[in-house]
């Protein structure tokens, strides 16, 4: 194998492809950047043997091969190499089981990985095939990531429930400490639907490809225990989660004793600000009373913080706690504009929604106060 | 506990051989029929050792330590050349080892709250015995169902077998054939838990502060 592309590329796609590389397997292998030079493409490749991705490489191809170099150090390389050089080669040096880069005035030399241990790679496709926009999408994944479980004891919960179908787009996460659900209504209703599991990491990933390659619409292959997303030229594949998904509609309150309509922004600084003291695990505690709401926290051996904003609450005064990251993490995801915080008892999930019915739903369980 | 150093040749026969030429060596026989035979380097482990039940038979210069397997029996021929020190101690009631989060009091507490372990969970015996060792709970819930419930600190691929092998052995009596099982620990090997799930086995996570009362579960939307 032997080809020539410009740093600068090399660089970029080694940045995109070497975050799926594994970093913990025992197979040396999958630690490594699979480089596969034919006449028509390059490609650059890498897998977990959870997530996969191809990603496209411009190139010059002097003689057809593939290699298999270690990706962290194939990165480093590329991202030491000499500005002013033009274009780097790699040639693969097969008695010396090596490849040679070279750039400018500078060489290196990286003993290959073995190329047969490192796995075929899904091919785009699948037994259901859709075609979605690609900013409604990973705007979707944007909005709902956060909530998913990094527990890997829970695998069910590490994973987003997709769904796509007619006109719309609905994405549900949860840690089962909140829950967000995002309904996305698409401009044109969907050619085939599908509903999966997808790893909440493998969805992240699909962010940065997508922002990288600036596609505007996603190719999504969905086999029985797989999916594969094509993105402008790059493909990425990743495992479905086994398991029944918590049945979302269950958990939301069908009633609640208070309804409020909020600024979503002035909400949101209060909380910001205010949870500065909430450290240690201590909670965010909101306190309504009558046409108010009192935002505080307290840290021992920290400090303590409160700020007042005026909400229509009416009733009896009651106070509840929240984890102040979830809570943040849900006004984030509402953005500008006002949002309905509905509530039921100091025990009970508390819901929040954009008031324009943008499509966003948030269920945050509370945490207990110390009275 | 008797503790003999001795110029020794130890055969181990049975499911396999074993031959440890004459050296000197430490061989350590305590009130329970344990033996075990320590050179004096090579680590904590012995070099080789019977564990209880055993039957010891002892002639001159020779020690016989036998033990049934199944249908076979290992045996412990230890050839004895030259006593240098051979010392017996009455060690008394032994202390057990104390450590926080020990199985032990998982399972006391455990016992006597059940239903960290299933919903409508109800204790019928703690030690229920098999042939093949006891289950840590035997529980029953609001159907009158059977629960096996096996405890650890650390919940492995192990004691998922572990588990297993008690069910099968329940669920020779036409009585307990539907027994189910339940592994709780405190932490749970993800291996482990795909493993339990794998085979109709239920995990539980408990937290030992929330058992023992010094703080309040944790409010989730869903368990």
């Amino acid at each position: 194998m032997k080809l020539s592309a410009s740093g600068a590329d090399l660089l970029a796609q080694l940045q995109t492809v070497s975050r799926v590389a594994s970093t913990r397997s025992a197979v040396q292998a999958l630690s490594g950047v699979q480089v596969s030079a034919t006449a028509s493409r390059v490609e650059l490749r890498a897998t977990d043997m959870e997530v996969s991705l191809r990603v496209p490489l411009t190139a010059d191809v002097q003689r057809e091969g593939t290699v298999v170099l270690p990706a962290r150090l194939l990165l480093d390389v590329a991202r030491s190499l000499p500005r002013s050089a033009d274009s780097v080669s790699l040639e693969l040096r097969p008695e010396q089981q090596d490849v040679e880069v070279v750039a400018g005035h500078a060489k290196f030399h990286l003993r290959t990985l073995r190329a047969e241990d490192f796995p075929p790679l899904p091919e785009p496709g699948g037994d259901t095939v859709v075609t979605v926009p690609a900013g409604a999408f990973v705007d979707t994944i944007a909005t709902v990531a956060k909530s998913a479980s990094r527990d890997e004891t829970r695998p069910i919960l590490t994973g987003i429930l997709v769904s796509a179908s007619g006109q719309e787009l609905r994405m549900v996460a949860t840690d089962s400490y909140r829950l967000s659900v995002k309904e996305t209504v698409l401009e044109s209703p969907l050619e085939g639907g599908f509903e999966a599991n997808v790893p909440a990491r493998a969805l992240e990933e699909l962010r940065s490809v997508v922002g990288s390659t600036g596609a505007e619409t996603i190719r999504i292959g969905v086999r029985a225990n797989q999916v594969v997303f094509e993105v402008g030229g790059a493909v990425l594949s990743s495992r479905l989660i086994d398991g029944q998904f918590p049945n979302y509609r269950q958990l939301l309150p069908e009633q609640f004793e208070h309804e409020l309509r909020i600024a979503g922004d002035e909400l949101g600084d209060v909380v910001k600000r205010i949870s500065l003291m909430a450290q240690k695990n201590a909670p965010l505690r909101l306190s309504f009373g009558d046409g108010e709401l009192t935002v505080s926290a307290q840290t021992p051996d920290v400090g303590e913080a409160s700020e007042p904003l005026p909400v229509p609450f009416a009733g009896e005064p009651f106070e509840i706690g929240f984890n102040p990251d979830f809570l943040r993490d849900g006004l984030d995801s509402i953005g500008a504009g006002d949002l309905l915080l509905k509530l039921i008892s100091p025990l009970r999930p508390g819901l929040i929604q954009s008031a324009d019915d943008g499509g966003f739903t948030y269920l945050i369980m509370p945490i207990r106060l110390n009275v | 506990m008797r503790l003999i150093v001795a110029r020794c040749e130890v055969r181990y026969s049975g499911r396999l051989d074993a031959l440890l030429p004459e050296a000197l060596r430490l061989i350590m026989v305590k009130s329970d029929g344990s033996v075990m035979v320590h050179a004096d380097t090579g680590g904590y482990k012995p070099q080789n050792w019977m564990t209880p039940p055993t039957v010891i038979e002892e002639a001159e210069g020779l020690l016989v330590v036998r033990k049934r397997a199944g249908a076979t029996e290992d045996r412990l021929d230890i050839r004895i050349a030259e006593v240098l020190s051979d010392v017996e101690h009455d060690m008394g009631e032994a202390a057990a080892l104390e450590k926080d989060g020990v199985e032990a009091h998982l399972q006391e507490l455990l016992a006597e709250q059940p239903h960290w372990c299933g919903e409508g969970f109800r204790l019928v015996r703690r030690e229920w015995p098999t042939d093949i060792g006891p289950v840590d709970l035997m529980c029953r819930d609001d159907e009158d169902g059977w629960i096996a419930v096996e405890i650890k600190r650390v919940a492995t691929i192990e004691a998922v077998e572990q588990l297993c092998r008690y069910l099968e052995r329940l669920r020779e009596d036409p009585a307990m054939a539907e027994v189910r099982g339940v592994l709780a620990a405190q932490s749970i090997k993800p291996q482990a838990r795909v493993l339990a799930e794998s085979r109709g086995l239920r995990c539980v996570e408990v937290d030992l502060a929330v058992l023992r009362g010094e703080r309040e579960p944790e409010l989730t939307l869903f368990a």
